[in-house]
């Protein structure tokens, strides 16, 4: 056997070797996924500081890009956040997983801290220099300007050329990439997708944005409601593995076992620990409870971990969701175009697989009948509020919306295909723990039990939908009669009489019957329509009556 | 020609005009008119082995005038005056041609409009419409199908043709030298003669191996009638064959592939009819035929090249899928006296094999007319269902 020294390369290294894996795996993907990443960070920060966030992008071409067929591409962005405290510069913008986030069990958009140093080494790979930050914090009189690098070898952010500048804003982060990529701007996997996504599933966004050859774009937020981002629960142990078990007890040292497992875990009780202790087979006692958590020998873990497995427990908590709201998604779904009609529906947090997860729905048709009533609708793809743009056939959501037959809400759908015509589809899926099927977070696995979740939520929105579609076809409908009544009802008479050599007065006569037996259908037709639009009436002054309580409730609790 | 409760053709326009006069008069009274017309699938399909074809039930499809039908009621009426004009000129055409008259109306009559077929199947049905109320052919309306398929070759055949002036004409197929006899979608028109007795009847599904048997001499040493059905029969080859079976009387065969698709699609409407044509099976069949072969059993005693059914043959593979539904619900295969050709189906669906007509051409390569001897061996030895 030869003798080969064994090294290990840092995190950094990997990525930077790997950057297909986190949404590098094309020119254009490149281009969007800077774009989300730099975005999601805004956002993130913002939250975190209950500040309403004001965001600014702009991406151009800037000319021929050194990887073949490839164009020099910047993408500027801006937020109104906290700004970022100068000795963060570099772990922000240049080192992998160093992250505020990390496995907290938030709905947090960022969850790893790894796109962003991704974007960063995409710019330094392609084109020589890493990110280009601007920022400034409330305490600062100037803001720092710098470029900030990873040092691929050590995984560490380098900071350079950094200065203090005159920055006319109170506080805020700008951050502009130069690299090699392309750009696309519409289709799924275009920008305009991701930055009107964006805007929908965060009504309280105001979102400027320049594309090539356009003008500047502003959605102003229809919401002054800052999300706040439930705190994370403690863990269920049935989510956990016996290593996780373990190293969790590390940080109750000292504590009394039962106290770690009840204060450390959600769903553990006094109840719970005396179910485990009452079954022999299962070697816990009630001795090794009140051992400290360090007195523990490796193989009561063991026992503990395997008797708490089998012992039955509530499902985990669902506090840890965050929701946009019915009524926020009906203002913001307004935004993305003149919308005829919608409807949102905002399920209740469940769990699914294990792990809670709230599954929000909103469908709108737009006026635009520029879109081919044959074309598929669009669907927009939300995962903790981050629209998800590739690879979609496998997606949860997408799987769902196939799913269900949208023929019986009155909407035109081929088999197993999503419906047809001017519709847009935006389904979110919010949890503070989403399976990804890869760390490019593009699609939500597809579980049975989250499929059929979002499924229930899309058939309550189809229900919803179906009353104006319902009422529309009614309508339709009565035109169609009435014409058909004056189109064809001399035809036949006259048909009739020439082949019976008929009278002139017979033929009077039988007009008059049949106008007489086709304004009957007609008037039917028209007591359905009716009765369609009365329902509709009804329905939406519910729906108003509970806006309103809804608004009281708020203003009580202000 | 007699219509169903022994009416005959001329009394079409006279029931046509009862017809309409009975929707006008509902019409005056401000009743809503109803048509009924015959049920034409196999639902509503009876078969007797004593009557040989497929009748059809009691089931009738009935139309109430409301604002859904209108349309279709209006182009009824419309396309029956067109038929109506043709029966009283005596002019016929095609469904393709009604097409296009109806087209030319509409053109010229700014208010008939709205009835404007799109397209032909529009049409078509509307005429198929009309035909199910009146319970008639689409010949007796003067529509015709093309003449197609069942080229007929003997050297004793006589057709005597009555034109449609009265005059009529005489066809000695003995002395078409090679060219055949086509028959016509108007069999009824036809009067037959032999010179001499004729033996038998040999109906091949191919016209190419009808050819070949003729051209090696089939024709000269039997006493035969031999014609190629060209796939499913039309409805002139179903009215020839049954006019040869009532006026020569003498027996018939089927020489054909030995698949699911040959049984249920061309032998059962050769002998039995269809359950489409339900209205005109009793004149559009011939009950006699009986099943040459290719049979399970000459597989092995000729040792015939067969083959098992591909994957990818679209319209054999939905032939095996439709026997098993045929074997339960086709009134036809479900007869006792046809256990037989239930059999056959079922071997199919079992074995899921095929074996061609043209594999007697396999049985002595160096005899050309081995397929002959084989068939006349068969007939011969009474080897047939």
């Amino acid at each position: 056997m030869s003798k080969k020294s064994i090294s290990s390369s840092s995190t950094a290294e990997y990525f930077s070797k790997n950057l297909q894996q986190v949404g590098f795996s094309s020119q254009t993907k490149a281009v969007l996924t800077t774009l989300k990443e730099a975005v999601d960070n805004a956002l993130d920060a913002t939250e975190d500081h209950g500040m309403l966030p004001e965001v600014k992008v702009e991406i151009e071409r800037l000319g021929p890009g050194t990887i073949k067929n490839s164009e020099r591409i910047r993408v500027m962005v801006e937020d109104n956040g906290p700004g970022i405290d100068q000795d963060d510069l570099p772990k922000v913008f240049g080192e992998y997983l160093a992250s505020s986030k990390f496995g907290r069990g938030r709905c947090t958009r960022g969850q790893q801290g790894i796109g962003i140093s991704a974007a960063t080494t995409w710019a330094q790979l392609t084109c020589a220099q890493g990110a280009r930050v601007v920022s400034k914090t409330k305490a600062q009189r100037k803001a720092v300007s710098a470029l900030i690098e990873v040092d691929i070898k050590n995984n560490k952010g380098v900071m350079k050329q950094r200065e203090t500048i005159d920055w006319d804003r109170p506080h805020g982060t700008r951050v502009e990439f130069m690299f090699d990529g392309r750009i696309q701007v519409n289709g799924d996997a275009g920008l305009l997708n991701y930055l009107l996504g964006t805007s929908l599933v965060n009504p309280h966004l105001t979102l400027h944005y320049k594309l090539p050859d356009q003008e500047v774009v502003t959605i102003e937020r229809v919401s002054k409601d800052v999300p706040v981002i439930p705190d994370a629960t403690e863990p269920h142990p049935h989510t956990m593995k016996l290593g996780e078990f373990i190293a969790h007890s590390h940080l109750f040292g000292k504590t009394k076992t039962s106290g770690w497992l009840k204060k450390g875990f959600s769903r553990i009780s006094d109840a719970v620990l005396d179910e485990i202790t009452k079954k022999k087979e299962s070697g816990v006692t009630k001795t090794m409870l009140d051992k400290s958590v360090e007195q523990l020998a490796d193989g009561d873990f063991t026992k503990l971990f395997s008797a708490i497995q089998i012992a039955e427990l509530k499902a985990p908590s669902t506090n840890s969701v965050l929701s946009t709201g019915e009524e926020s998604l009906a203002k913001s779904i307004q935004r993305l175009g003149k919308v005829d009609f919608f409807s949102v529906v905002s399920r209740k947090p469940t769990i699914c697989d294990f792990k809670p997860v709230q599954v929000e729905v909103a469908i709108a048709r737009l006026e635009d009948k520029n879109v081919e009533s044959e074309s598929s609708a669009q669907i927009l793809r939300f995962a903790n509020r981050v629209p998800l743009q590739f690879d979609k056939a496998s997606c949860a959501i997408y799987q769902a919306i196939t799913s269900v037959n949208w023929r019986s809400y009155g909407l035109a759908q081929s088999k197993d295909s999503p419906p047809l015509g001017p519709y847009i589809f935006a389904v979110s899926v919010v949890s503070p723990f989403i399976k990804f099927k890869n760390a490019s977070k593009e699609t939500i696995d597809a579980s049975d039990e989250l499929v059929e979740e979002i499924r229930r939520a899309l058939m309550q929105a189809g229900q919803k939908l179906s009353r104006y579609i319902r009422a529309e076809n009614k309508a339709a409908d009565l035109e169609e009669k009435i014409r058909y009544i004056e189109q064809f009802g001399p035809i036949l008479v006259e048909g009739l009489a020439r082949i019976t050599k008929a009278k002139e007065d017979q033929k009077k006569r039988a007009r008059d019957g049949l106008m007489k037996l086709l304004g009957r259908d007609a008037n039917a037709a028209e007591k359905e329509v009716s009765e369609a639009n009365e329902k509709l009436a009804a329905h939406k002054a519910k729906a108003d009556k509970m806006d309103a309580a809804r608004g009281d409730e708020q203003e009580a609790e202000e | 020609m007699a219509l169903k409760g022994g009416k005959s053709q001329s009394e079409i326009p006279g029931l046509s005009r009862a017809l309409c006069a009975r929707l006008l008069g509902d019409l005056e009274k401000a009743k809503r008119p109803v048509l009924h017309a015959i049920k034409c699938s196999l639902d509503n399909a009876i078969y007797n082995h004593k009557v040989g074809y497929l009748t059809p039930g009691g089931k009738k499809v009935a139309t109430e005038l409301n604002v859904s039908s209108v349309k279709k009621m209006s182009r009824a009426v419309f396309m029956l005056e067109v038929l109506l004009r043709n029966i009283d000129t005596g002019a016929v055409n095609t469904k393709r041609e009604l097409y296009y008259i109806s087209k030319g109306e509409v053109k010229g009559t700014p208010l008939l409009k709205p009835l404007d077929f799109t397209d032909q199947s529009e049409s078509d049905d509307t005429v198929d419409f009309i035909c199910e109320i009146l319970e008639c052919y689409r010949e007796e309306v003067n529509c015709y199908a093309n003449d197609r398929g069942g080229q007929t070759y003997s050297q004793q055949l006589v057709v005597e043709e009555t034109m449609a002036d009265g005059t009529k004409a005489t066809i000695d197929l003995s002395r078409l030298g090679t060219s055949p006899f086509q028959p016509k979608n108007r069999p009824q028109n036809l009067k037959l003669a032999s010179r001499k007795k004729i033996d038998f009847c040999l109906i091949v599904e191919s016209e190419g191996t009808a050819n070949t048997l003729v051209a090696n001499g089939f024709t000269k040493r039997h006493n035969c009638i031999l014609l190629g059905s060209q796939g499913v029969p039309s409805n002139a080859v179903r009215g020839w064959v049954k006019l040869i079976q009532e006026q020569i009387k003498c027996p018939s065969y089927f020489f054909g592939d030995l698949d699911a698709y040959t049984m249920q699609n061309i032998y059962r409407t050769l002998k039995a009819g269809s359950a489409a044509s339900l209205i005109r099976n009793q004149d559009y069949s011939a009950p006699d035929v009986k099943f040459l072969g290719v049979l399970p059993e000459d597989i092995k005693k000729y040792d015939l090249f067969d083959y098992p059914v591909k994957e990818n043959d679209a319209q054999e593979v939905r032939a095996l899928k439709k026997a098993d539904d045929a074997l339960k619900n086709d009134p036809f295969f479900q007869d006792k006296k046809n256990k037989g050709l239930a059999d056959i189906l079922r071997w199919l669906m079992k074995n899921k094999r095929r074996c061609e007509q043209q594999a007697y051409f396999s049985v002595n390569p160096k005899d050309p007319i081995m397929p002959e001897k084989i068939i006349i061996d068969k007939i011969k030895k009474g080897e047939f269902i």
